[in-house]
């Protein structure tokens, strides 16, 4: 099976399954808002990727000079572009395009290779999920774990503390970030791989199904792989993880203070409940609600910051491909790769929203 | 007496009603509610102060970089790859003692002078740059004389000293610390004077020079102006195009609010960065191209914070009471509405700057930004990083002046955010 359906699969159907039990078990209204809600998706990756069609056409430059450079014929780039479809009227070259997205059949690549865009997508993708769903998991942890500690010691030396790492980390670029924990880890201390995503020698070994490699090498049991693929995740994770912790430890740290002055809590602590308890299980809880939403805006930037760490470590996922596409005015790869974050965005900001109107069954639709 | 005394001190029995925070925001205007916030955030006051303080700091340094960068950021000014406070070694001439000789300009003449020098030593290109200078000297003050070298290469320092003693060649260039440690064992031999390259000497530089033999302290102070600039145009353009599409859309409402509020909250859910790339790629590099490229990401930033700020604001009273005097639509968004509008839009302006900054410095860092020679924090990391193993001060310095001057931004906005908007007070 494809390694990009696989992908889409290992998050899709489980999503699917809560998608279907919350609109089988949930109100009128509730369903309402979920039809209206995935509907609104749509249009929301077709303005994109129209927006992304037109840039690239008005740019000065196409496909066929980047490749050929000043060297070919004028005959032969007109051959070319004739092949490549692109001396058709503009509005063909769209509704083809368009018929491209709704199939999900992106074609050939235009430039270096000219394989299939789905094939290529189906090795970068899987890498760069590889890459943010830790880092996501790094930063929600870090986050408030810190964030309720600094809420509970509000006003003293530590919750300052936190405060004033939660905008630092924030003020730093991650490829920089990026750079010195390569420097002390990996050149300094040797203790972690500088870049790439598993030892050369033992990827030989390695049965490729989904092209995540640590899942891969889990499926197959090749121990060997999954630590070395692991190892080589620990720092790219970190980066991007850390990053991203600072927003989230600020969202649970503000909403953690505010729970904590409504009058439910102080019923609970005036009936002689723990402050460890109140803390975790009454405030924490609803101080949560903003920080599950909090997760689907930051995937865009979780996206962005992905770009540049996979630079920084080498990493052969999504961001460096495109970078590179573009460079190339690889116009379908270009395309097919915007859509595929389009799309990527939107189901998450999705299950979010579905998320958040289970969370929190005060709101109304 | 001392009843009188106390109910003096009391405030008025109405103020006393009231908390000190409780106190009608709305009338005590900008200064009054910087004074105010003063007392309620604590720390916050302090965050507001020092990023002022950082701010302007750094608006200084971006006016005058000249007065503070010692050397041009374009030039080689030393040796490559020198680190932070490091002093280069001096190369010198040395000579044997009785020599008639006491530097280079004596040795001018018809004849090539047999030089003696370590393989690949930075003492042979200086000697010969410091020979070809002198002859230039010679000649342009009418003295037909050249000082002409013939450099004989050797593997090791001894090879060299040993071939100057018994007479082999007439002069040695070396590191005068490698000539130290054994100048022992060579009595006949002395340093006549050192040779200056075209690299200068002996000087050592702050933040050490990269591998162009730049200096990097110049280079940092030297960014800060592009960074600047790159931030300020960048949310100011997104902020001319974002406020009054946001005042429109709320204020109108009905279909062109739909359209709106779609087109930007795809932009708005698209990661910002890959759309720059898009972008910037697309544009070409060049300084204007990079802002707008950045500038785009960020209208609906402004857009959703007016529009959501519009829609509430028209509702008040004073606005349907301008409405029922006549007040033509345009007053009404630019008198009435606008006003209220305002301090978010600060808050925001400053926390774009801090986002602009980083995302122009990921662009450079991509090479997508600006001409690669160009002294900009972004390029220099980029460029510095495949040597890191080497040269840690290369890549650390301009990252530390990003991290900096976001920070001050950041600090800006967020103190501003908790002074100005009472709601969020004591988080």
């Amino acid at each position: 099976m494809h390694p990009l359906l696989l992908t889409f699969m290992i998050f899709g159907i489980p999503a699917l399954i809560g998608l279907l039990y919350v609109f089988v078990r949930g109100t009128p209204s509730l369903r309402r808002y979920i039809v209206t809600r995935v509907a609104l998706t749509i249009p929301m990756v077709l303005i994109l990727a129209s927006l992304v069609f037109l840039v690239l056409r008005i740019i000065p430059g196409d496909p066929v000079t980047s490749s050929l450079g000043p060297k070919g014929s004028p005959e032969v780039k007109e051959q070319m572009r004739a092949n490549l479809g692109l001396n058709d009227p503009i509005i063909v070259q769209y509704l083809s395009f368009l018929g491209d997205v709704v199939t999900l059949d992106f074609g050939d690549a235009m430039t270096s290779g000219q394989r299939p865009v789905v094939d290529e997508l189906g090795e970068k993708f899987p890498a760069t999920i590889e890459l943010i769903v830790p880092a996501a998991l790094v930063a929600l942890t870090i986050g408030v774990l810190f964030g309720t500690f600094a809420a509970v010691r509000r006003k003293r030396a530590s919750d300052y503390g936190f405060r004033l790492f939660s905008v630092v980390i924030y003020s730093m670029p991650v490829f920089w970030l990026g750079l010195l924990l390569i420097l002390v880890f990996g050149v300094w201390l040797g203790w972690a791989p500088t870049g790439g995503r598993i030892d050369a020698v033992i990827n030989t070994t390695l049965e490729r199904t989904t092209n995540m490699l640590t899942v891969d090498s889990l499926i197959s049991l090749n121990w060997a792989a999954f630590w070395s693929a692991l190892h080589h995740l620990v720092l790219p994770t970190l980066t991007l993880g850390l990053i991203l912790s600072g927003v989230f430890l600020r969202l649970t740290r503000i909403n953690v203070v505010e729970t904590n002055e409504e009058d439910y809590i102080a019923a609970a602590r005036a009936r002689g409940i723990k402050e460890r308890t109140v803390t975790y299980k009454h405030a924490l809880k609803n101080a949560m609600i903003p920080v599950v939403t909090l997760i689907g805006l930051q995937v865009a930037i979780l996206l962005g910051g992905a770009v540049l760490t996979e630079t920084v470590f080498n990493w052969p996922g999504m961001g460096r491909y495109l970078v590179e596409r573009i460079g190339l005015r690889d116009f379908t790869a270009v395309q097919s790769t915007i859509v595929m974050f389009a799309v990527f965005v939107a189901l998450i900001s999705l299950a979010v929203d579905i998320l958040y109107s289970l969370l929190d069954p005060r709101v109304r639709y | 007496m001392a009843v009188d005394l106390d109910t003096k001190d009391q405030p008025p029995p109405e103020e006393q009603a009231l908390q000190a925070w409780e106190r009608d925001l709305e009338h005590i205007g900008i200064m009054g509610r910087l004074m105010a916030g003063r007392k309620w955030h604590g720390a916050d006051w302090w965050f507001v102060a020092i990023a002022i303080v950082m701010v302007a700091g750094f608006i200084f340094v971006a006016l005058f970089p000249g007065l503070i960068a010692p050397f041009n950021p374009r030039e080689q000014v030393g040796p490559r790859l020198l680190a932070p406070g490091e002093t280069p070694d001096q190369d010198v001439l040395i000579l044997r003692v009785g020599e008639p000789a006491a530097s280079l300009v004596d040795f001018a003449g018809d004849e090539r002078i047999p030089t003696g020098v370590v393989r690949g030593a930075p003492a042979s290109e200086a000697v010969r740059d410091q020979a070809d200078r002198i002859t230039e000297e010679l000649n342009g003050g009418g003295d037909e004389r050249r000082v002409r070298l013939r450099v004989a290469r050797f593997e090791t320092l001894d090879e060299v000293l040993d071939a100057l003693v018994v007479g082999d060649v007439a002069l040695a260039a070396a590191s005068s610390l490698e000539f130290e440690a054994v100048a022992d064992r060579y009595p006949d031999l002395f340093v006549a004077g050192p040779v200056d390259s075209d690299q200068g000497g002996g000087q050592s530089f702050l933040m050490g020079t990269n591998q162009l033999g730049q200096d990097v302290f110049s280079r940092v102070i030297w960014g800060t102006r592009i960074a600047l600039i790159i931030g300020f145009s960048a949310s100011l353009f997104s902020l001319a195009l974002g406020v009054p599409l946001g005042l429109l859309a709320g204020f109108a409402g009905g279909k062109l609010d739909r359209v709106l509020t779609m087109i930007m909250d795809s932009l708005y859910a698209f990661p910002g960065l890959i759309l720059a790339i898009a972008i910037a790629a697309v544009l070409g590099p060049s300084i204007f191209n990079i802002i707008m490229a950045i500038a785009v990401l960020y209208i609906p930033t402004y857009y959703r914070i007016v529009r959501g700020q519009t829609l509430s604001t028209k509702e008040g009273l004073f606005v349907e009471a301008a409405r029922s005097l006549g007040a033509k639509v345009r007053v009404i968004l630019t008198r009435y509405i606008f006003p209220n509008v305002v301090p978010s839009v600060a808050i925001i302006f400053s926390v774009n700057i801090a986002d602009a900054i980083l995302t122009g410095a990921g662009l450079s860092f991509l090479g997508l930004g600006l001409p690669p020679t160009t002294p900009d924090w972004g390029i220099d990391i980029s460029r510095g990083a495949p040597l890191m193993n080497q040269a840690w001060w290369i890549i650390t310095f301009p990252g530390i002046a990003v991290m900096l001057l976001v920070l001050a931004f950041t600090l800006l906005g967020e103190g501003l955010m908790e002074i100005f908007n009472p709601k969020l007070r004591d988080r």
